[in-house]
């Protein structure tokens, strides 16, 4: 039951981590290469892709927008320039084909390379075809910058002082409506019964009481 | 477009209702609470239910309960705003 307990804990902390990190804004510093479009038919991996240009219609396949980069050290990456629209992710991102200009003014060759910082969502799978998403491009003088993501900071923080109020409210729920509901519960059925003694005892966790709870719904024993 | 903005509008009023109702409950349970202690500590006479009673009738017409609605207005302001520094600026 110990290892079950920890086997299910362990993995809703790494479908979160996971979500978090696709969704939100990473910046890589990178030399555009080149920028194209081509048509994508979507299948298993369609939930990894976002929506089509705003305004228009939604079909089975449509043209993407890449931006192929190279970063400082030679490895490659290829970008989607999507729409988000108003879906999920929440970045209201409508301006594919300006940030397609933006990126295609400044691609340059190795030779003479102008460095960028690319704002991107999402991630880079060769296993599912999946690319991340360009949010947005800035040229910079030199790709020894350093980048503090501030946004994630305060999404994060946002985040855990939320989730702490949460779990306050909580708190001060079962305090005041829960728990005394569940004192004259107990009452009730300790005059019914002395065997309810063991069983308030090992009531006592969170799991417990809830289940203690739930079973002042059921009907009592018949005599 | 006018289907997304439809769609997102719906959900968005839900999850905020939502925040809404918890907030409210949170908010005058505080208030609650300390009108308890007030009485407890401070006033000690009289009737304690009827203290907390008119204590949180002050509270239901309060501008403080009102500014709860801002949970409706801030994320419009916030989307906005976001519309704007993501495309426009």
């Amino acid at each position: 039951m110990r290892y079950i307990k920890w086997g299910i804990f362990l993995l809703l902390a790494l479908l979160t981590f996971g979500f978090f990190h696709y969704t939100l804004p990473q910046h890589d510093v990178v030399r555009i290469v080149d920028t194209e479009v081509r048509r994508v038919d979507f299948g298993e991996n369609s939930i990894f892709w976002a929506s089509p240009d705003t305004g228009t219609d939604t079909a089975a396949n449509r043209d993407v927008r890449f931006i192929n980069a190279v970063y400082e050290n030679g490895r490659v990456m290829v970008y989607r320039n999507e729409d988000t629209g108003w879906g999920w992710p929440p970045y209201f991102k409508l301006d594919s084909s300006n940030l397609q200009t933006e990126a295609r003014d400044l691609a340059s060759t190795s030779a003479a390379p102008q460095w960028v910082v690319i704002r991107h969502y999402g991630w880079r799978n060769e296993f599912m075809t999946i690319y991340p998403n360009a949010v947005s491009v800035r040229a910079i003088a030199g790709p020894d910058v350093q980048i503090i993501p501030w946004l994630n900071i305060i999404i994060l923080t946002l985040l855990v002082l939320f989730i702490f109020w949460l779990w306050r409210v909580w708190r001060r729920f079962k305090e005041r409506r829960i728990d005394p509901v569940l004192d004259d519960a107990a009452e009730a059925w300790d005059s019914v019964d002395e065997r309810a003694d063991a069983a308030r005892d090992s009531a006592r966790g969170f799991w417990g009481r809830m289940m203690a709870w739930i079973g002042t719904w059921r009907s009592k024993p018949r005599e | 477009m006018f289907f997304q903005i439809a769609r997102l509008a719906f959900f968005g009023f839900i999850v905020l209702t939502v925040l809404y109702v918890i907030l409210s409950w949170y908010s005058r349970s505080i208030r609650r609470g300390k009108l308890e202690t007030e009485f407890d500590e401070e006033v000690k006479t009289g009737d304690r239910d009827a203290f907390i009673k008119e204590g949180l009738a002050r509270y239901d017409s309060s501008l403080r309960r009102k500014l709860i609605l801002g949970v409706y207005v801030v994320p419009v302001i916030v989307v906005a705003a976001l519309i704007y520094v993501t495309n426009f600026m």
